[in-house]
């Protein structure tokens, strides 16, 4: 289990790193945090001629606040865990980001190479749909702004160009009256859910007006049970209310079978999972000042 | 520290300078080299051990810039600038062991001892943000290194007995150790 | 957490104490010495091409590519080092059973996913690793076995040409007259429980690094193993010395050889007369039955052993954890050898997770259909069981998946008094990675036998504490012969931990805690199980099991004071994390009188201790390991006292030695010590180094019972919505004789537990119906964390016997007890029969009919 062979590049600004995506396209990959990346070449199951390291690039590794918050590339998971601005911008990250494998994991991950990643497993690509996160991507010749729901395409892909970076991620602010929560099951402590729900609800005068279900796990990619959103919204956020969301989600997600569960617990734990997460998120409406 | 852009084609070596225990080093590593096999090899370290290679087991963990880290999941050349402390950077100047290898030592907290630098490193990241953690606190914060011999009940013991040897030390928990 | 005493320096009475670790003065600071901690300078670095195929033949291998690459200083095919090995002979031989011989690589045929075909050795284990990408092989797939239901179905391909309907072995037994006890009970019950595969992951992979000297071709292997003698024998043996012949007609020429030769053949044939007798020879006809080629396989092992003037050195350091799987000599070890010997140059291989996952041992894939004959009252009566091992693809060497069901045979009735059994045993050959021994190998038989009792007690309307309480086997009954033989006495008490086990449940509070949980949308459950393991066992024990296989089992051992005065132990044992360096130095340093540093053990050097064919395993190094340590350092005491008598003028019975002071009772201050004595008798001997006593000893134990037993009781809490478990409670109540180190022993308890609850909540070694490997990395096999492991409560019951190293081992019990507890809680919390042993959070849903299966 050791990494192959590959030509490395550590360019100290974005400029760079795009020009060396132009040039090495196809057969590069961008290494930032390389949680995910360098257990899949020592496993050899990557083998990109070109690493193009962006650990060192400084414009890359900064919160900024501005309409809801944006992450540059090079913010590590802990970072962002422990940031206050997230924390008050957009509690639905803080509170998934214990879920990301274990601390020293979180050490080196970046939430922005998380997302691009676009395991359907994982937490933070559900945060992105739940949230309506907007991608900055960058190309040596443009930059263009593509929305969370049109960037994840299935199984680890997404709409990122050989040519392109994922520089930051941008999510807007979370609406004072709203709620959120992750609620996820999975076989250890800390791996991967076996389903997970990263859910909230907006209930201004006690009538739901909006509600984001967006569930991981479950999928190739993370998914939105648009159907059971659509069923909460004009009703009281009561249990009744939750518990037909909740028979809604088991009876529209398409699980498959692993080695973990079934499909049939995924779908069962699907709605469980939901309860408990509108349940949760209805609690914290109001507790953010 | 800003690093400058590199590029370094495949086989070839590439210059770092990275603190390990204290000491500063120039090293000259293939970029592919993990950076758990350069400091076991490179280096010479071997208390640093490498249980599964893909991030899971965390025999492997690290100090990295003072922060836990799997030294299997990063490249030797990502340590570029930074300060590593590794198991053989814990013990005090005369010898004497750390708070928290002293009280694995009175806890019997281990067994063929492969996993234990790594529960080291994570002991010391987890009484160094939270003092005094609860039990649930504990075993959370060791949850991301795999023990197969001990059931973990005495490496708890052994992290409550150091949350007792630190509190008694007026000196603290020291997170980097002190150079050697 | 309990205050801990220091009695490191009191000098006296150190065994029973909780003593710390000797080995944590270096594991703690990072120097220990791992076998990959080694890494020679200029050695090559190996890597093995395995098998994508989970059964193939092998059209055609290509190494061209790979030997080119700059760096790779050879390719070997597995041709190449089959042509200069031997095959794996098989050791254990029993009537029904057959073991195909195979070789250290696979050539024409390959029979799992993992299997090796070529030996890269590259500068670097990162070349090696591309090597491999560079080797082209040509695979025609055949159908491949993934389950026991395969590999017992007609018409399926076989694994082995010989083996028909990959069948390896079937092996029957029968106790009591089980006809007339089966039509005379009230009843028969019948269940067929399943447990899939395990692995029992060390976190220390395997490893070997071989060292050549150049000068004189003698190999040097730094080991993980268990057993470094049987390695050391094993390399001899299994590299051809293709000089055999002449070389043993130069040996027949050479006197001394000659003579030292026959005079340790004489020495153990005298010794082991009765037991060559005895030894069955219906195993040896049922393997020549099916291959006669064993014999010349056993024939060329033996001439190269009598040829060869230079075994190898095997030395084994620290070693990371095993639970029985670095007991083996693996393949690779022998391809590793051959490749040195060849080459002329030193090799390493250090294994990595994924090799170890497909192929670093597994365990514990069996089915048992079980029916026991009861009596309405609860009586136990008979029990017939037909059981089915998955043997995976090749038989591990020497402990095969055999042994395992010899001590099923022994084993299965357990504390009870059963009055008759039948065991119909089958091992099959599936297209899967090799089974070895896994902590407690035979644990299974109470697993399906503590959950078989609680099925019964349900049917029949008791209490699963009453049917244990009503046919345990009590003190008052012995000693007495068990239903399969081995006598048991006073060591075998069971009862007492049942009994004590029992009072320390408070069943009024249970039944609330149960209607609490349900009222959280939980079911919370209680089981009970209960075992006897041999550790080391009675003397009839593995005459028990097969005649005269005790005939290896003993240890020896050897202890000396150098001419300074140093105390040096020799042990063959191997230790992987059981702290033998602690608990020996206590029972020498105890002995010897002296403080635990003045003694230094010495082991896992083959030059250096002696034969030992186990090594570390069977839980033998507390009773038989430490025993010898007594008692060698018991014997060497004696000659030193001898001595020092006559320096002090005094008689011998009257000299005592406290905190290394050797005086006269009552006259400490006119004493002398080891260091004046050991320098008084060199220079009696005109000596400045080396040894001036010494002493040897052959040990068998102490004749007694050798029993250690436990009763664990485990509550399990399910949510009934999502399938997820706690554990709130975890009782071990245990008695494995008297103590030497507490913390030691609480910790083999609860690792073995821990690894028990792993078995059925987290971890199964998954193959799909194809054979693939499904369970290749640790994101997918899942050993337990802190946060899955509860507290371990145990209570210790130190039986003692006549004895005087009555130590008896408790490595195994955790795990044989946790699996059997665990499933019975889960039985009671959801009341319905478990049948299987691995009990993810689905499986649980499916069980309680929340979802459908």
């Amino acid at each position: 289990m050791k990494n192959p062979p590959f030509n490395y590049h550590r360019p100290a600004s974005v400029d760079e790193a795009l020009a060396l995506l132009t040039e090495h396209g196809d057969e590069a990959k961008v290494l930032a945090g390389g949680q995910s990346l360098l257990p899949i070449m020592a496993l050899r199951l990557g083998r990109p001629e070109h690493v193009i390291d962006i650990g060192a690039i400084d414009e890359l590794k900064s919160i900024s606040v501005g309409g809801g918050i944006t992450i540059g590339a090079m913010v590590r998971h802990a970072e962002a865990e422990k940031s206050a601005e997230v924390a008050e911008q957009t509690p639905l990250i803080t509170a998934a980001l214990p879920y990301v494998g274990h601390r020293a994991i979180r050490n080196r991950g970046t939430v922005v190479g998380s997302i691009a990643h676009a395991d359907g497993a994982a937490e933070m690509p559900a945060v992105c749909l739940a949230i309506g996160a907007t991608m900055h991507i960058a190309s040596s010749t443009q930059t263009r702004q593509v929305a969370a729901a049109d960037f994840f395409q299935g199984f680890f892909t997404t709409s990122i160009e050989a040519n392109e970076l994922l520089t930051a991620v941008h999510f807007p602010a979370q609406s004072t009256s709203a709620g959120s929560t992750v609620v996820e099951i999975s076989r250890r402590h800390s791996d991967y859910a076996m389903c997970g729900l990263a859910c909230m609800i907006d209930a201004p005068d006690g009538t739901i007006v909006s509600a984001a279900l967006s569930f991981f796990g479950v999928a190739s990619a993370a998914v939105r049970a648009t159907e059971a959103e659509a069923a909460l919204v004009g009703k009281a956020p009561n249990n009744e209310t939750f518990a037909a969301a909740a028979t809604i989600v088991s009876n529209t997600l398409a699980p498959d079978d692993d080695i973990h569960a079934t499909a049939a617990y995924r779908r069962h734990i699907a709605g469980v999972l939901t309860r408990r997460g509108l349940a949760e998120a209805t609690s914290q409406i109001g507790i953010r000042a | 520290m800003s690093l400058p852009s590199a590029t370094t084609p495949a086989g070839e070596t590439l210059a770092i300078n990275v603190t390990v225990n204290g000491t500063l080093l120039s090293l000259n590593v293939e970029p592919r080299h993990s950076l758990a096999d350069v400091i076991r090899e490179d280096i010479s370290l071997t208390g640093t051990h490498l249980g599964c290679e893909h991030g899971v087991c965390g025999a492997c963990t690290i100090l990295l810039d003072g922060e836990p880290s799997r030294a299997c999941l990063m490249l030797g050349v990502q340590a570029d600038g930074a300060d590593v402390v590794t198991i053989e950077g814990l013990a005090n100047n005369d010898g004497t062991m750390h708070p928290v290898q002293q009280a694995m030592y009175e806890a019997m907290s281990f067994q063929c001892a492969f996993c234990t630098p790594g529960f080291l490193m994570s002991t010391i990241a987890l009484l160094r943000d939270n003092p005094s953690p609860s039990e649930v606190e504990i075993r959370e914060g060791l949850s991301g290194n795999l023990c197969r011999c001990t059931g973990y009940q005495s490496i708890v013991d052994g992290v409550e007995t150091a949350i007792r040897l630190i509190a008694s030390n007026s000196a603290g928990i020291d997170p980097v150790g002190e150079p050697t | 957490m309990t205050d801990i005493p220091d009695r490191q320096t009191s000098g006296l009475g150190f065994v029973g104490q909780r003593v710390k670790r000797v080995e944590d003065e270096r594991f703690l600071i990072g120097e220990g010495q791992f076998v990959a901690d080694l890494n020679p300078k200029g050695v090559l670095h190996a890597a093995f091409l395995r098998s994508p195929f989970a059964h193939a033949t092998l059209n055609s291998i290509d190494v061209s590519t790979a030997a080119a690459l700059p760096g790779v200083a050879r390719v070997f095919t597995a041709a190449e080092l089959n042509a200069v090995t031997n095959s794996f002979p098989p050791l254990f031989m029993i009537e029904g059973l057959y073991t195909p011989l195979y070789k250290c690589m696979s050539e024409d045929k390959v029979r799992h996913i993992g299997d090796p075909v070529a030996l890269v050795l590259a500068e670097s284990r990162y070349i090696a690793e591309d090597a491999l990408e560079l080797i082209e092989v040509e695979y025609h797939e055949l159908q491949a076995t993934g389950t026991i239901d395969q590999a017992l179905a007609p018409g399926r391909e076989q694994l082995w040409d010989r083996a028909d309907g990959n069948i390896l072995g079937d092996i029957s037994a029968d106790f009591g007259d089980v006809a007339t006890i089966f039509a005379d009970a009230d009843r028969v019950i019948t269940r067929t429980f399943n447990c899939p595969r395990q692995t029992n992951q060390p976190m220390e992979t395997r490893g070997s690094v071989v060292i050549v000297d150049p000068a004189t071709g003698h190999l040097e292997i730094h080991n993980t193993s268990q057993a470094p003698h049987f390695l050391k024998w094993a390399v001899a043996g299994l590299l051809v010395n293709d000089g055999a012949f002449r070389n043993l007609s130069r040996f027949a020429r050479n006197k001394d050889r000659r003579k030292a030769f026959s005079a340790a053949a004489k020495a153990f044939v005298s010794t082991n007369k009765q037991k060559l007798l005895e030894q069955d020879p219906a195993g040896q006809k049922s393997q020549m039955k099916k291959d006669m080629s064993f014999l010349r396989a056993q024939a060329r092992m033996a001439m190269g052993l009598l040829a060869s003037n230079d075994y190898p050195t095997v030395k084994a350091g620290d070693i990371g954890g095993a639970f029985g799987s670095k007991g083996s000599v693996s393949r690779e070890d022998i391809a590793l050898a051959a490749a040195a010997r060849q080459l002329g140059t030193s090799v390493q291989w250090i294994e990595d997770r994924v090799e170890n996952l497909l192929d670093g041992g597994q365990a514990r894939e069996e089915r048992f259909t079980v029916s026991l004959a009861v009596d309405n009252d609860g009586t136990l009566k008979g029990m017939k069981v037909d059981a089915v091992l998955d043997g995976g693809a090749y038989a591990s060497f020497p402990v095969s998946a055999a042994v395992t069901v010899l001590l099923w045979k022994l084993y299965m009735p357990g504390p009870y008094d059963f009055k008759a059994f039948e065991l119909n045993a089958k091992i099959v050959a599936t297209n899967k990675g090799k089974v070895v021994p896994y902590r407690g190998p035979w644990a299974n038989e109470t697993w399906m036998r503590e959950r078989m009792l609680d099925v019964v007690a349900k049917e029949l309307d008791i209490s699963a504490a009453d049917i244990r309480l009503k046919n345990v086997i009590r003190e008052e009954n012995m000693p007495a012969a068990f239903l399969t033989g081995p006598t048991l006495d006073e060591t075998m008490s069971v009862a007492k931990t049942l009994d004590r086990a029992l009072e320390m449940v408070d069943f009024d509070q249970l039944e609330q805690d149960k209607a609490a949980a349900e009222a959280r949308g939980h079911r919370l459950g209680l089981g009970i199980s209960s075992y006897h393991e041999a550790a080391p066992g009675p003397p009839n024990f593995f005459s028990s099991a097969q005649p005269g296989s005790d005939m290896f089992l003993h240890e020896d051992g050897r202890a000396e004071i150098q001419a300074d005065g140093r105390i040096v132990m020799y042990t063959s044992q191997s230790p992987h994390g059981q702290s033998h360096q602690t608990t020996y130095k206590q029972v020498a340093a105890d002995e010897f009188g002296v403080a635990m540093e003045d003694i230094e053990i010495v082991w896992g050097d083959t030059d250096r201790t002696q034969f030992s064919f186990l090594g570390t395993g069977a839980s033998r190094g507390g009773p038989l390991g430490a025993g010898v340590m007594r008692m060698t350092a018991r014997e060497l005491r004696n000659q030193v006292v001898k001595v020092a008598a006559d320096m002090l003028e005094a008689a011998k019975e009257d000299i005592e030695i406290v905190n290394g002071n050797i005086h006269v009772v009552g006259v400490p201050t006119r004493g002398t010590t080891y260091a004046d004595v050991a320098a008084k008798v060199a220079s009696d001997q005109a000596v400045s180094t080396g040894p001036v006593f010494k002493e040897e000893m052959k040990y068998e134990g102490v004749g007694n019972g050798g029993w250690s037993v436990a009763t664990h009781i485990a509550w399990v809490d399910i949510d009934l919505e999502t399938g997820q478990v706690e554990i709130p409670r975890y009782l071990v109540v245990e008695d494995c004789g008297p103590i030497i180190n507490p913390g030691i022993v609480d910790g083999q308890v609860r690792g073995g537990v821990a690894q028990g609850i792993g078995a059925v909540f987290y971890e199964r070694h998954h193959y799909d119906d194809n054979a693939n490997l499904l369970s290749t990395t640790y994101m997918d096999y899942l050993i337990p964390t802190a946060m899955e492991i509860p507290k371990i409560e145990i209570e210790h019951m130190e039986t003692l016997t006549k004895g005087e190293n009555d130590a008896r081992g408790v490595g195994e019990g955790g795990m044989i007890g946790a699996p059997a507890a665990l499933t019975n809680a889960v039985s009671d919390a959801l009341g319905v029969d478990v049948l299987e042993q691995h009990l993810p959070p689905y499986r649980l849903l499916e069980l309680a009919g929340i979802i459908s299966s």
